[in-house]
């Protein structure tokens, strides 16, 4: 891998270790004491500014640490045209920044012009996957490298879906070229919120196609009617989680593994606590292995 | 709702949830913008804004740093904040410490730039502010209500509004800064900033302020940072039409 533009930087590559979110209320303090773990990822959308602290940051942390650009606005599902704004944002950055990994969702979040700021479910449909999978393609072919795409958590299903979740996947990935970035906990909250099994999600996913996998916290809404999942990465990794993301260890490998963690951030050290967790069930999924 | 399969709940439910999450996300968006606008409110008060900003207001991007624009406009208007006066001011100084952090940093007008112009062109020089400035006046103490409102504020948290308005400078160097301005520097710092010549801005300062020192207030300005190097000299070289 070239990485001729800033020789004082660390290599690109994310390496198979666990990482964690590089978020405002850490940046001093990451780039400061700059702690022992495999890398970091930002969200992309952070950095579209024309400067400004938080890309003199990421500078700084870049030249330590692998970065993966993870997007959460692309809005690749939705029927408006592409934003070329965004992409071109996007593509300055990997230019700059040399991301080891560059991901955005399985979802839409835009509708005339008019941004939502969530990821919105796509109708499972023949349709909707070739509108998908070309427009990953349209991505790639202008930022000129694979993008991953990841399984979002959903909160309701449409009744004109036809395929499910997993293959629309791996469909998406067969055509457009694009890898998977495996969401562990969004398997564990959408399977749990429709009442499909996670195990039969899992075993469906091409192993070849995972790039990365997600780890995060949910919170619990409780109504009349019983409980549902929300994906609010603001709690450390559940225990029906890590054994999901054992078992995904065991069948796809050792993988770049993200601790992602957004509201109600906790101090820097629980961070890295919980990366040093997946970091153990990969050394030890590897051991058995080996 | 005919398009929701009705699952584990009814589809009003499931579709409730993306409800929520939308107004929540956003909500967050403002909050973390606008910490001493809702610290002034409470939670109960500034959920109720956001709630009503949003449907007005909707992002325009997948950038989020984009939103929350409107909001002191927003409250100037907004019926049920009319007695807190200062609210709007208090929100205008957040959003312009929102930019200022998001603005690059411009190389500063270095004094031997100026010292290589002739002084007979002085006059018809046009200089910038740093990418990261912004200036705000307010006819309330907002730098102090600002401060009074700082999680780590030790002191009384009372704050005399007949202590009159205050003329501000937000500027980013290592961090986002505040500085109070006299009504000469503002309205010096102002005109420039409207892209006026260093005469016209000096005649606006004068007008503001009758005992200006305009020498060591450009010389202050200029070891502070306030001004932006002018990448085409021919910008800064007299001719005042470009």
């Amino acid at each position: 891998m070239a990485d001729a533009i800033m020789p004082d930087r660390v290599d690109s590559p994310i390496p198979a270790k666990a990482g964690i979110g590089l978020r405002a209320e850490h940046y001093r303090e990451v780039t400061d004491s700059l702690p022992t773990v495999g890398w970091l990822e930002v969200h992309s959308e952070n950095y579209f500014g024309d400067g400004g602290a938080p890309l003199e940051y990421l500078e700084r942390a870049r030249e330590h640490y692998p970065i993966s650009l993870h997007g959460v606005g692309l809005s690749i599902g939705s029927c408006d045209p592409l934003n070329q704004r965004h992409l071109a944002k996007l593509k300055s950055l990997i230019q700059i920044y040399e991301p080891g990994l560059v991901s955005d969702h399985l979802s839409w979040s835009s509708v005339d012009g008019s941004y939502l700021n969530d990821l919105l479910p796509l109708p499972y449909t023949e349709e909707a996957l070739r509108h998908f999978a070309e427009r990953v393609q349209q991505a790639q072919d202008y930022l000129g490298r694979e993008i991953l795409i990841e399984n979002p958590s959903s909160y309701l299903q449409y009744t004109h879906s036809t395929i499910p979740e997993w293959d629309f996947l791996d469909e998406v990935a067969r055509i457009s070229g694009c890898g998977i970035l495996l969401d562990i906990n969004n398997i564990h909250v959408s399977a749990t919120n429709h009442g499909y099994d996670a195990q039969q999600y899992l075993r469906a996913i091409p192993a070849n196609k995972v790039r990365e996998m997600h780890l995060a916290g949910f919170t619990v809404n409780r109504y009349p009617e019983g409980e549902i999942l929300i994906d609010t990465h603001n709690a450390p990794v559940a225990d029906e989680v890590w054994a999901l993301y054992n078992q995904a260890v065991k069948r796809l490998g050792n993988l770049p593994t993200l601790i992602e963690w957004d509201t109600d951030l906790p101090p820097l050290p629980v961070l890295l606590n919980e990366a040093r967790r997946a970091d153990e069930i990969m050394e030890k999924a590897h051991a058995l292995v080996a | 709702m005919q398009h929701i399969r009705p699952g584990r709940f009814a589809p009003a439910r499931h579709f409730q949830v993306y409800r929520n999450n939308v107004f929540e996300s956003l909500t967050n968006a403002l909050k973390a913008v606008y910490p001493v606008t809702e610290r002034l409110v409470g939670d109960g008060f500034f959920r109720y804004a956001a709630a009503s900003y949003i449907p007005l207001h909707r992002p325009e991007s997948g950038n989020l740093h984009d939103f929350g624009e409107h909001f002191a406009g927003f409250l100037s208007g907004f019926p049920p904040a009319r007695e807190l006066v200062y609210l709007p001011d208090v929100a205008r100084l957040e959003w312009a410490m929102h930019e200022s952090f998001h603005a690059g940093v411009g190389q500063p007008l270095a004094l031997t730039t100026l010292s290589s112009i002739p002084a007979e062109e002085y006059g018809n020089l046009r200089f910038r502010l740093q990418p990261s400035a912004r200036l705000l006046a307010s006819s309330y103490p907002i730098l102090r209500i600002w401060q009074v409102n700082q999680p780590d504020h030790a002191g009384s948290p009372d704050v005399n509004l007949e202590e009159g308005g205050v003329k501000l400078l937000v500027i980013r160097r290592q961090e986002v800064e505040m500085r109070t301005l006299s009504d000469g520097d503002y309205s010096l710092l102002s005109a420039i900033d409207a892209g006026s010549t260093l005469a016209q801005a000096a005649r606006a300062a004068m007008d503001a302020q009758a005992d200006y020192d305009l020498t060591g207030a450009l010389a202050s300005q200029i070891q502070l940072g306030t001004l932006a190097q002018v990448e085409n000299e021919k910008k800064i070289t007299g001719n005042p039409v470009l």
